[in-house]
């Protein structure tokens, strides 16, 4: 309902928007403020470095890039439509070449007009800036590699801009299917030619969005208002927002931004409701909240590559053991959660519901298997050894952790539980010189594609013994499987579904193989003032704050 | 006297070298914090981390990155925060100490005053129902955890009783600069300044009491009494002027202490943005240089408020300033 009325309401703005494409528009639903609220900043407001979710939400209605994902609701979220570029380009020379002509007339918000060096200069500057995915996915742009070893001396030879013809051609050391992917999230948003080669923290960077940052002080809040040379060119891109200023406070505690909310002093907050509001929220203001599917899971990472679960038994009868129901009332019960058994989330493109771990193994995980479980641990012969489970000292982390601990004690293991600060953990679990041998934890999309679950997190290439950033978590590597997604990357260049289909068989191989064990697919729960109308979620970007309305 | 200044000085700088210099080898012995993983982000290459480390001087010496920074922190006052890169550390504690300042000045107003009420009151009715009733009162103070009682206070100001009569006039948890709006500062602030006095009125109450019950047996009140003078006149012009003596150092101490960071937690559940919700903050991201800056400023404002009430206790007690 509430998601049909939305998409309603967009269209007929952008039709009203096409007669009067100069100052902002007035009356109806624009104008106001719209007030965010989060515990903390999140780090800087720079594009190219900026790696949170919390900033991501804003910097789209702040800056565009080439492209950009579609502002909506629904599966559209993840449509990949031009944005500073006019059309989407069909790539060239194999793969390895992509031409974009600009837009004419699109201006930052100093006043500048936006030119293909300035797309160039992005480019070479993110490598300067140290963008955090330089190294992982912008080398692969020509001179990318020599950028990521000497980022001081870089010149991308990979990026060619043309001021008189307005186009920019980008040049690839190999095809590469998420690249666009790659271009659409913030780290692609242009920024103007000379603007520093450095982490510009919080000194805003104008953008060419609906929106510049007005004011950003990380221990007191936010301010973004209207980009007074901002014109609309396409509702989907870059639509106006509605709020004429949004504001984001930062300080109280998801407690008292549950209590604002209700108040009506906030609109929206960051932080999730407390578990032991959900069930007054729910009741009391069951219009203001909204639950939203996401392309994300958790679950438990064993490393295979230490006692006991470098045996694969092992690490099966905890997946047959483990009860995926219990852990999602733990989670908040089955409206925020799903219970699964595999790496994809549903609505990832090559998802295929995949569930060998449970009583009637198929498509959907209905019980565990304990008797199975058992068997296998007899088999594996690791009974009696040691585990520690490792995981955050947080609900809902806290209790999942207790819960893993009583299944290996169940399964005969001698278990136990170290909980520890959840500002460490991620990195913690990562580093192969803390010997962890089994831990609790999740993954969130950076966009919708499979390989940004499957490669990143099972690849020979992410596992960097001894570091603190070594994203394969298991130390999960496999040959065979390494080689059918670079193959199943190739072939998305010119085959969509063929390359779906071999990244399901990848997902099954992956799970198959247990190196960890998914409890379940997490749901987003958004908490709206009584005033705000018109929220949109995109599966991409979460809620849009521009196209909520306040008046 | 010039001696003993000079020599507490020297103290001071010399705890302050040893707290930040054991903060600093503590964040690199724990686990999971290397910086320079958290700065690159979550899925950074092996060169892209070592270019983030070489950036940000995370791959020298642990003495040199010591120097370096307390270089950055107090000489060029350049330190800027890992976590929210481009954030300057002094500025932002300048800017953060007036709410701090303000939270405490307010609650210790709050505190002396009720504190002292408290003590006089029982002390003056020893051993009545007065007395133990404050007394219990005041336990059942000394034991609420701040935190707790905030929640609480917010829970029914801010959510259960926010629409009645009573508390209407709560405002949005937040500071108000004073300079800005005075009575919205004043409406910001009264919640938590009593929120805070809570417990020290609990302590201050009862530690008045026991020295004007131990006053009251003085020799000098005895005096006092035989030259005709008041209840009233003996308790406060006597008693409670020599019993004062201990009340001022424990509220300098505590004073310093809090505006030093200690009011952290209250900070934290009103939502002002001080010294101590940056600390709480720093320590969540594992902010290193505001976790160094904000223990440096909270060691020099314990370490002065110790200075300042040893003099003071010169300066009231002759026995001391002979010594």
């Amino acid at each position: 309902m509430r998601w049909n009325r939305s998409l309603l309401g967009t269209a007929a703005a952008s039709l009203l928007l096409a007669a009067q494409a100069q100052a902002a528009p007035t009356g109806g639903h624009y104008g106001g403020t719209l007030k965010l609220v989060a515990a903390a900043a999140e780090g800087t407001a720079d594009p190219g470095v900026n790696y949170t979710l919390k900033y991501w939400q804003l910097f789209p209605m702040i800056y565009d890039g080439l492209v950009t994902f579609e502002k909506a609701g629904g599966k559209a979220a993840f449509n990949i439509i031009p944005d500073l570029a006019t059309s989407l380009p069909t790539p060239t020379d194999g793969g390895k070449t992509y031409v974009f002509h600009l837009r004419k007339g699109i201006k930052f918000s100093n006043g500048k007009e936006v030119m293909p060096s300035d797309v160039a200069y992005t480019f070479t500057r993110l490598f300067k800036v140290l963008n955090p995915n330089a190294g992982t996915w912008y080398n692969v742009i020509v001179g990318g590699d020599a950028c990521v070893k000497t980022p001081k001396t870089c010149v991308l030879p990979g990026v060619v801009a043309d001021d008189k013809a307005g186009t920019v051609t980008f040049h690839l050391v190999h095809p590469d299917s998420e690249f666009l992917d790659q271009l659409a999230v913030p780290f692609g948003s242009i920024v103007p030619a000379g603007t520093p080669e450095k982490d510009m923290g919080t000194t805003p960077i104008p953008g060419t969005g609906a929106y510049m940052i007005k004011s950003y002080d990380p221990n007191k809040g936010m301010v973004m208002v209207r980009n007074p040379h901002f014109k609309q060119w396409d509702a989907k891109a870059q639509p106006w927002g509605y709020p004429n200023e949004i504001t984001y406070t930062f300080g109280p505690t998801a407690t008292a931004q549950t209590t604002a909310v209700e108040n009506g002093q906030y609109d929206w907050m960051f932080e999730l409701i407390p578990s032991d509001r959900l069930n007054e929220v729910a009741t009391k203001y069951p219009h203001q909240i909204h639950v939203s599917p996401l392309l994300a899971y958790w679950y438990l990472e064993m490393n295979v590559n230490m006692k006991p679960f470098s045996n694969l038994d092992a690490r099966l009868a905890v997946n047959y053991a483990i009860d995926r129901g219990a852990m999602v009332k733990l989670y908040g019960g089955p409206v925020l959660a799903t219970p699964s058994c595999q790496v994809l989330p549903p609505g990832m493109p090559g998802y295929q519901p995949y569930c060998p771990f449970t009583k009637n193994p198929g498509t959907k995980w209905s019980a565990p298997d304990m008797a199975k479980a058992k068997a296998l641990m007899a088999k594996s012969g690791m009974i009696g050894q040691k585990v520690t489970v490792i995981t955050q000292n947080v609900e809902p982390y806290s209790g999942l952790g207790d819960y893993v601990q009583s299944v290996l004690n169940q399964l005969g293991f001698k278990a136990s539980v170290k909980k520890i600060s959840p500002d460490i953990e991620f990195t913690y679990l990562q580093n192969t010189k803390n010997k962890v041998q089994i831990g609790v934890t999740d993954w969130y999309q950076d966009y919708p594609a499979p390989s940004d679950f499957l490669n990143v997190l099972y690849s020979c290439a992410n596992f960097h013994p001894g570091s603190d950033t070594s994203i394969n978590m298991p130390g999960f590597c496999d040959k065979s499987i390494d080689a059918m997604m670079q193959k199943a990357m190739t072939v998305s260049l010119t085959n969509l579904a063929a390359a779906d289909k071999i990244w399901a068989a990848v997902d099954r191989k992956v799970t198959d193989l247990a190196s960890t064990a998914t409890m379940f697919n997490p749901k987003h729960v958004d908490f709206t003032s009584k005033r705000l109308g018109n929220f949109v979620f995109s599966g991409q970007i979460q809620f849009l704050p521009d196209l909520a309305w306040v008046k | 006297m010039v001696s003993t200044i000079l020599r507490r000085l020297a103290h001071m700088l010399f705890v302050m070298v040893g707290i930040s210099a054991l903060v600093f080898l503590i964040f690199f012995a724990t686990p999971g914090t290397d910086p320079a993983a958290r700065i690159a982000g979550r899925n950074a290459t092996p060169a892209t981390l070592a270019a983030v480390r070489h950036e940000f001087g995370l791959d020298r010496p642990l003495p040199v990155q010591y120097v370096l920074m307390m270089d950055h922190l107090f000489i060029t006052q350049n330190l800027t925060s890992f976590v929210n890169r481009g954030e300057k550390i002094v500025p932002e504690i300048v800017e953060a100490a007036p709410v701090t300042l303000s939270l405490v000045l307010g609650a210790g107003v709050v505190w002396a005053a009720f504190g002292v009420l408290v003590g006089l009151l029982a002390a003056a009715f020893k051993d009545t129902v007065i007395d133990r009733a404050l007394m219990v009162f005041s336990l059942i103070g000394v034991s609420m955890p701040v935190f707790w009682l905030g929640e609480v206070v917010n829970l029914v100001t801010q959510s259960r009783l926010h629409d009645t009569l009573l508390f209407s006039w709560v405002p949005t948890l937040g500071y108000v600069p004073l300079t800005q709006d005075p009575f919205g500062w004043f409406k910001a602030l009264v919640l938590p300044w009593i929120t805070l006095a809570v417990l020290y009125i609990g302590i201050y109450g009862r530690v008045l009491r026991a020295n004007l019950v131990e006053a009251l047996q003085e020799d000098y009140v005895r005096t006092a009494r035989a030259k005709g003078l008041s209840a009233r006149a003996v308790l406060i012009r006597h008693a409670l002027r020599c019993s004062m003596i201990s009340f001022v150092t424990l509220f300098g101490l505590d004073f310093g202490a809090l505006v030093g960071g200690g009011a952290l937690l209250t900070e934290v559940v009103f939502g002002l943005q001080g010294v101590g919700a940056l600390t709480f903050h720093a320590l969540e991201d594992l902010d290193l240089p505001m976790i160094m800056a904000t223990v440096i400023y909270a060691s020099f404002f314990v370490v002065i408020s110790n200075a300042v009430v040893d003099i003071l206790y010169a300066v009231f007690d002759p026995r001391v300033r002979a010594r």
